[in-house]
């Protein structure tokens, strides 16, 4: 795993991107961006399935007109994701939020095909049912959830460095101070 | 006197390693609820997103959401500045994501609800102003993170 993950960075593309200027930054922040403005998609998905908001509309109406620009959204928000992971994949491998991250990713796609073929795949029964189905409702929920764990864990991706990374004068401090108590 | 305070307000701030990346979370995520769901008002102006819907209707409905999303960010943000606010009036970045997010503010409650509300408004008038609404939030994210980066 370590082996493929070297590989990858070490591709001409992940190597440019990494010793880039501000090619890193952009991605990053088309990433975000993309979180952003797609990532409400979900968010107003979610929220109509529970019955929060939007509930003049009907349920087909917000699942059917918002598939196409979530799919889009993703695959732009996957492909800058990938290009920062494969970057610097050698230190992500050892970093424990990346792999919350991507175990929540897992999940997402666990919700997907659980809840695809119940859910947003007939939204037309969820609109002929006189109130809204369980099944809608949880899946809303879940995928907030869901996608709020993502979120969270790629932020703390940032903020976890391997131990022998640590500030050395920090470390002296820790050892000879902190550790006797 | 002022400085005084700013500095014990950001060592409580910072005597905890967590605060800083708790309050970064709930920023993005509240500024993904947010943004997301004032870009899905300016899909809807283009002509794409939540079919057989006005985008008087997907304001309606979004609003009251949107700002609770705004007031989460805008909550979170000033643990952010005030962790470090030296750094941050000295980062070119920040000063300019400031002045991106006062004009996208006030152009969202001003322009962008008025276009978004009237139905009657010309179909070129609504374009540009959902165009100009993504932009001016899209320079607020990347002002953001480059903040780490000039």
């Amino acid at each position: 795993m370590f082996e493929l993950f070297q590989w990858l960075q070490n591709l001409s593309f992940m190597t440019f991107i990494r010793e880039s200027g501000w090619e890193y930054p952009i991605v990053m922040s088309t990433h975000l961006t993309c979180i952003a403005i797609f990532g409400g998609l979900i968010v107003i998905t979610d929220l109509r399935l529970l019955g929060w908001a939007f509930t003049e509309k009907s349920i087909a109406d917000v699942v059917n007109g918002l598939r196409w620009w979530k799919r889009i959204g993703f695959l732009i928000m996957f492909a800058m994701g990938f290009t920062l992971f494969g970057s610097k994949a050698s230190e992500y491998y050892p970093n424990p939020y990346f792999w919350a991250k991507m175990s929540f990713l897992t999940l997402v796609l666990i919700h997907a095909i659980i809840f695809r073929p119940m859910v947003y795949n007939h939204p037309e029964q969820l609109d002929a049912s006189p109130v809204i189905p369980t099944r809608a409702k949880a899946a809303g929920a879940l995928s907030l959830l869901l996608w709020t764990g993502v979120l969270c864990c790629g932020r703390l991706i940032g903020y976890w460095e391997p131990p022998q990374r640590q500030n050395p004068v920090a470390m002296n401090h820790f050892q000879e101070h902190v550790l006797p108590r | 006197m002022l400085l005084l305070q700013i500095n014990s307000i950001a060592d409580a701030l910072n005597s905890s390693e967590w605060v800083f990346p708790i309050a970064e979370c709930f920023h993005i995520a509240a500024f993904a609820w947010s943004i997301g769901l004032i870009a899905a008002v300016d899909y809807r102006m283009l002509g794409f997103g939540i079919q057989n819907s006005k985008p008087s209707e997907v304001l309606h409905d979004t609003a009251p959401w949107t700002i609770l999303g705004l007031a989460v960010v805008l909550l979170s943000g000033p643990v952010l500045f005030l962790s470090d606010v030296r750094m941050y009036l000295h980062n070119s970045s920040f000063i300019f994501k400031m002045c991106a997010l006062a004009v996208a503010l006030v152009f969202n409650f001003t322009v962008h609800w008025k276009v978004a509300k009237s139905d009657t408004v010309s179909p070129p008038v609504r374009v540009v102003t959902a165009i100009v609404s993504l932009a001016l939030w899209i320079s607020v994210v990347f002002g953001g993170l480059f903040i780490a980066f000039v």
